[in-house]
């Protein structure tokens, strides 16, 4: 095809514009920021490999929120079954312009993570894409493949669950 | 509360609700305090979780991560969070729509705000001028107000969000003055003083003020502190 090598191109430049927002969702999914950074890549590989599944004109964020989720799913059923663990504390190893500015930030995002993690993993996504991505119930649901009203009582419980997880835990500043 | 109440609060807070649903459900908001205090908890965690993760989009990624993903530009340069990446509504603007409308205006009939009597607003003042986020300041008369957060409205002003007995208010600070923006009534017990919740819980009432004003993100507890110490001054 002569315009292949431009289609490609406008791909890589769809998925780098996406990344920031991705790697955000990939963090908010993942147990720890290493993992995160992980499922950030792999969906990018999964990306450029299958990239005539992308619909020209269509969002890339929301193509690539849904291979990204569904890569996580994928790795949660295969770790449940080795088991492994990684700690939320150990750093985000991104550099702020403020130590100190980092390091509280990291303790307000060590107990948002701590939150999610007590979510399981279909609510999560629902959650974070509306919430933390900004994306609507119309949206979400296309991105995840789900109806809408799948996507509201996946939130819903998952609020529940926040609600429960950051109960006690009065706020981020002592 | 069914379960059903609880898919029925999210819509609402997401706007996800059609006008007649969400007129409706308003209307049961005003009457229930339980569910307007829930309505209130779930905003306040949502916001509180929105923040935590809104900074990990500004990051930069290193050439070396592009590289290592296949995505190598050709000037090599690290990408930033294109302001077009970055189009999430600011965490006010998100509750704007569903809880600016009538039940904001409801309350704003109830609040016990002292007016014009000119000692509590200048107490008030006095409280938003040198109090801390989450630190309770008692006034002449006995009572509280405890700021909450601090922004800055799209006019260059600083304004906090506050606490006084069962209301909140939005104050912006003009010449040395604090003038009030907007107030709402807060959730939980009328007196206000057994409420534990994270910073900002009771803003959704006061969404139309924080909209009006354009406010920014509200400021770390740092950044906070050291203006309150420069007197509000930039630096």
């Amino acid at each position: 095809m002569p315009d292949g090598s431009a289609k490609a191109r406008a791909l890589q430049q769809a998925i780098i514009a996406a990344l920031p927002k991705l790697r955000r969702f990939c963090h908010a999914m993942a147990a720890s920021p290493a993992d995160g950074d992980d499922l950030m890549q792999a969906t990018v590989e999964k990306a450029l490999v299958h990239g005539d599944q992308f619909r020209e004109g269509s969002r890339a964020d929301s193509w690539m929120y849904r291979i990204a989720q569904n890569l996580h799913i994928d790795k949660v059923r295969s770790t449940r079954r080795r088991g492994t663990v990684v700690p939320v504390e150990d750093a985000f190893d991104l550099v702020g312009d403020d130590g100190r500015a980092t390091t509280e930030s990291r303790s307000d995002l060590a107990a948002a993570q701590r939150a999610l993690e007590t979510v399981p993993d279909d609510q999560r996504a629902a959650f974070v894409l509306v919430v933390v991505e900004g994306l609507s119930y119309k949206e979400a649901a296309e991105t995840l493949g789900v109806p809408i009203g799948t996507i509201m009582s996946r939130i819903a419980r998952a609020r529940g669950r926040i609600e429960q997880a950051l109960k006690g835990d009065a706020g981020t500043i002592q | 509360m069914t379960d059903d109440t609880e898919e029925q609060l999210a819509a609402f807070l997401d706007g996800a609700m059609d006008d007649e649903s969400a007129a409706a459900f308003e209307v049961r908001l005003s009457a229930d305090p339980e569910l307007a205090a829930r309505a209130e908890l779930w905003l306040a965690n949502d916001r509180r979780i929105a923040a935590a993760f809104a900074p990990l989009a500004e990051y930069p990624i290193s050439p070396e991560l592009l590289a290592r993903m296949g995505l190598m530009q050709e000037d090599a340069a690290e990408v930033r969070a294109p302001v077009a990446a970055n189009d999430n509504p600011p965490w006010w603007r998100r509750y704007a729509l569903p809880l600016g409308g009538a039940v904001a205006a409801s309350l704003v009939a109830v609040l016990s705000l002292p007016r014009g009597g000119g000692e509590p607003q200048r107490d008030l003042s006095f409280a938003l001028e040198t109090g801390r986020s989450l630190e309770a300041v008692r006034l002449a008369d006995g009572s509280t107000v405890t700021p909450t957060l601090t922004v800055k409205a799209a006019d260059g002003r600083w304004c906090r969000e506050y606490r006084q007995q069962a209301a909140v208010g939005l104050a912006c600070r003009d010449g040395g003055n604090w003038k009030v923006e907007g107030t709402g009534a807060g959730a939980g017990p009328a007196d206000g003083s057994e409420i534990g919740v994270a910073s900002g819980a009771d803003s959704a009432s006061l969404a139309g003020a924080f909209a009006r004003i354009g406010a920014s993100d509200p400021l770390g507890i740092k950044e906070e502190g050291d203006l309150i110490a420069r007197g509000w001054q930039e630096r």
